[in-house]
């Protein structure tokens, strides 16, 4: 169903209420589930996650397992909560757009982490969708790279992953349109929009994802602009992280 | 398209599998790669002999329960002829691809399921030896099928062999049957009525399609006769020109 | 069922010491394609595609069926890919593979998602009565970029394809057959290809990123990363997807974008002339040559 977004002309406000450029709120937990070797809470808008992480640990000795001798093999589980969506619905475990997901954070992370430190292990990042609306792939990445930090293994930088969208659709008023940074569930059905992750704080963009169809020109700017949002998450993660970080030196929590 | 029962085969085209070929009979192509001997599955596993393991992939759509029956055929007539006692504790994948048949044409595009699983059972026996044979698969022999028609005309019975489409659906019986070189029966599938008469009438002529005659010499390969279209003749001179084509450096 | 080999230690050495030097392990320049060959099937809708030894066959197939009962104007559009053990022992049947997942959403995103098929089209009766097509991938041999052929293979035979001729009265449809009536073509509103970029960082220098194009089995069982942009000539991208990897500058993959759209339209020129050639062979005296001359000779 088309939804009606003719009146971001008139006030440059979105439907929630944000501008083309703001983030909906974020916030982060560090450290939420005391018997996970790392976990995370993270939620973007409506869009809550819970991740845990497990390991390094050893790969488990079936045959023809994945194990590899020289690195450590990432792995990624991700279930949706039935209750997640407006509508309640089940989802099988051959959904291949979650398998896809899967894979993606798998090998977002296999390239970041040190994995060469942990020959013949396993890392596995079990992520729990609780509430949907937009933006699941970023908040995702963003609650693992959260959760690996709280497991304490060693990575090159952060990702930090964001969405950016564009107002027009892929042919009309093609020189009025505007980037739009962070959709929301509503604003991803309409928009052209992809999820862009980077790692660090250079523009270096490890994952990029997008589904809609949209003009080459468009692309330059909507990237920027979710490049952009990267580093606005990574400043949030960052304080999250050093938050944590001082309690732990302070004893306070250990 | 015109000569539609015209047999045409191209061995070892496809570079990864250990064996490969595709062969085109009566309107129906079938491609067909074979690996083996490989490592097995624990649960597939056989202590004394390999386990042979046909898959069937039909031209559009999933393959049903027509393709698991092609595949048990297939799988126990292969049984018979690979020598399974040298590769104990293996696998031998057979994979067959259809990529053309002749119900597609009549029906425009839709997805017609053949009235039968016959049709297309030889040209799946044979592509599966040729594979086999690519492969250099050790065989105790080799073998040839044939698909016969048999129309009832009051007391008379007259038999086609390989038959048109038209020819197949009209048929009171069909029948598929293969022979190995010596002329043993390998394998004998039929459907519809038909009497014991008409089925030695049929025994007879799938042997003088299937086997060269007597006269011939299936040993020395050079005299056998270029006029006389039988299937053997056909495998030996596509392996032949095969050779000679590999060989071809060598003086 | 064994794993897939990897490439030995000498295999990885050697193709690295050629990259450093600016060669690839087959002569091509970093941007080449390799050769294309597309060929076409006896029936409408069939197409063999190679490049190189990767080969793959697409089959497409119309019935009609009753659309689903949210989306009562549109009609079914499906791509099936199924890796079987044809093209490497290493995949099983019905056990789909990592490669065939990401294959079939690929193909998914880039045809189906972007509107290339007019689904809408395909409606006879709303809500009733609709086409499905369906197009079967078959990959018959593995040597590296299966989404770019696969792709090429599944809009071609697309292309190639005519469904048969339908009318309808009321609540009936009647569909002809090949001989009653000349079929149609299906109503395709663009045409995207898609482009897979390889990329290699750490084996080369420090700071260096090599890109390649069409990377055959190896250099894919090598490389530390990769994006698959799906694109038509008009400029308009209709996916992307660089699933982790290695991270790549923001600035370099618009390059890639721009580069992508240069492929694809040469791409786009290729299998329209080996289209145009196809009709016109199939013109000369075919079945449609036949009936327009009865119809003269009746009038």
């Amino acid at each position: 169903m088309p939804l009606d977004t003719s009146t971001y002309s008139l006030a440059l406000l979105r439907l929630d209420g944000r501008r083309w450029n703001e983030l909906r709120r974020l916030t982060a937990q560090i450290s939420t589930q005391a018997s996970a070797d790392g976990s995370s809470f993270l939620s973007m808008g409506n869009t809550k996650v819970i991740c845990t992480v497990t390991g390094p640990s050893e790969v488990k000795a079936a045959p023809g397992a994945s194990g590899r001798g020289d690195e450590a093999v990432v792995s990624v589980e991700i279930s949706v909560a039935g209750f997640s969506g407006v509508e309640r619905k089940r989802r099988g475990k051959g959904d291949k757009r979650i398998y896809e997901m899967q894979t993606t954070i798998a090998t977002a992370f296999q390239a970041t982490l040190f994995t060469h430190l942990y020959p013949r292990s396993t890392i596995t990042i079990s992520l729990h969708i609780l509430s949907l609306d937009g933006s699941l792939l970023a908040t995702c990445l963003n609650a693992s790279t959260l959760a690996l930090i709280d497991a304490g293994v060693p990575m090159r930088d952060y990702i930090c992953a964001t969405t950016a969208g564009s107002t027009s659709s892929y042919s009309s008023n093609d020189e009025k349109a505007d980037p739009l940074l962070d959709l929301n569930g509503s604003e991803e059905l309409e928009l052209p929009f992809l999820t862009v992750a980077t790692c660090g704080t250079e523009d270096e963009v490890s994952v990029l994802v997008m589904e809609t169809r949209v003009q080459v020109g468009r692309l330059e700017g909507m990237l920027a602009v979710g490049v952009d949002g990267c580093k606005q998450v990574r400043d949030i993660l960052d304080v999250v992280v050093r938050a944590r970080g001082k309690r732990i030196l302070e004893g306070s929590q250990l | 398209m015109t000569n539609a029962t015209a047999s045409s085969a191209i061995l070892s085209h496809l570079h990864r599998a250990d064996g490969s070929a595709t062969f085109s009979q009566n309107g129906y192509t079938v491609i067909g790669a074979v690996n083996g001997p490989i490592e097995v599955q624990r649960r597939d596993e056989l202590p004394v002999e390999a386990a042979i393991d046909v898959i069937v992939r039909p031209a559009a759509g999933v393959g049903g329960t027509r393709e698991r029956h092609l595949e048990s055929i297939l799988q126990s007539t292969l049984r018979q002829i690979i020598l399974i006692h040298n590769f104990p504790r293996t696998l031998i994948q057979v994979t067959l691809q259809i990529t053309n048949t002749p119900e597609d044409k009549v029906a425009g595009s839709k997805i017609v399921q053949a009235s039968s699983h016959l049709a297309i059972l030889p040209t799946l026996l044979q592509t599966a030896l040729l594979a086999l044979l690519s492969a250099s698969m050790p065989l105790s022999v080799i073998f040839t099928s044939v698909l016969i028609a048999a129309h009832k005309d009051g007391a008379i019975t007259s038999l086609t062999p390989n038959p048109s489409l038209v020819g197949f659906e009209s048929a009171d019986s069909v029948h598929v049957l293969a022979f190995t070189l010596e002329g043993k029966l390998l394998l004998a599938e039929s459907q519809g009525t038909f009497t014991l008469d008409d089925w030695d009438n049929i025994l007879e002529m799938a042997g003088s399609v299937c086997v060269p005659k007597d006269g011939a010499d299936i040993e020395g390969g050079v005299r056998i006769e270029e006029t006389k279209e039988d299937m053997t003749t056909f495998v030996k001179c596509t392996l032949e020109a095969k050779v000679a084509q590999d060989l071809h450096w060598y003086t | 069922m064994p794993r897939e080999v990897e490439p030995s230690l000498n295999e990885k050495q050697f193709f690295v010491k050629a990259l450093e030097e600016n060669l690839r392990i087959d002569g091509r320049a970093f941007d080449q394609y390799r050769e294309l060959d597309l060929e076409f099937g006896d029936e409408l809708g069939v197409t063999d595609v190679r490049l190189g030894k990767t080969r793959i066959h697409t089959h497409i197939t119309a019935e009609v069926t009753t659309p689903f009962p949210d989306r009562p104007f549109d009609g079914l559009f499906t791509i099936t890919s199924e890796l079987s053990p044809m093209t490497s022992p290493f995949f099983e049947p019905n056990r789909p593979s990592t490669t065939e997942i990401l294959l079939s959403r690929l193909l998914e995103k880039t045809l189906r998602r972007s509107g290339a098929l007019d689904t809408e089209s395909l409606c006879l009766i709303a809500g009733q009565k609709c086409w499905s097509i369906r197009a079967d991938v078959h990959v018959l041999s593995h040597d590296g970029n299966l989404v770019d052929a696969a792709c090429i293979g599944v809009l071609a035979a697309l292309q190639h394809f005519r469904k048969p001729d339908t009318s309808t009265e009321g609540e009936s449809v009647t569909v002809y057959t090949l001989a009653e009536r000349e079929p149609v073509p299906l109503s395709l509103l663009h045409f995207p290809y898609c482009v897979t970029f390889s990329y290699y960082s750490s084996t080369v220098e420090e700071g260096e990123t090599v890109t390649l194009l069409d990377a055959t089995l190896l250099e894919e069982q090598l490389r530390e990363g990769s994006a698959t942009i799906g694109i038509n000539r008009h400029g308009e991208v209709c996916q992307i997807a660089k699933l982790g990897g290695v991270p790549l500058d923001a600035v370099a993959f618009l390059g890639c974008v721009q580069i992508a759209l240069v492929k694809v339209k040469e791409i786009s020129v290729f299998v329209s002339k080996r289209l145009e050639e196809e009709a016109k062979k199939r013109d000369k005296g075919g079945l449609m040559a036949e009936l327009s001359a009865e119809n003269d000779r009746v009038s």
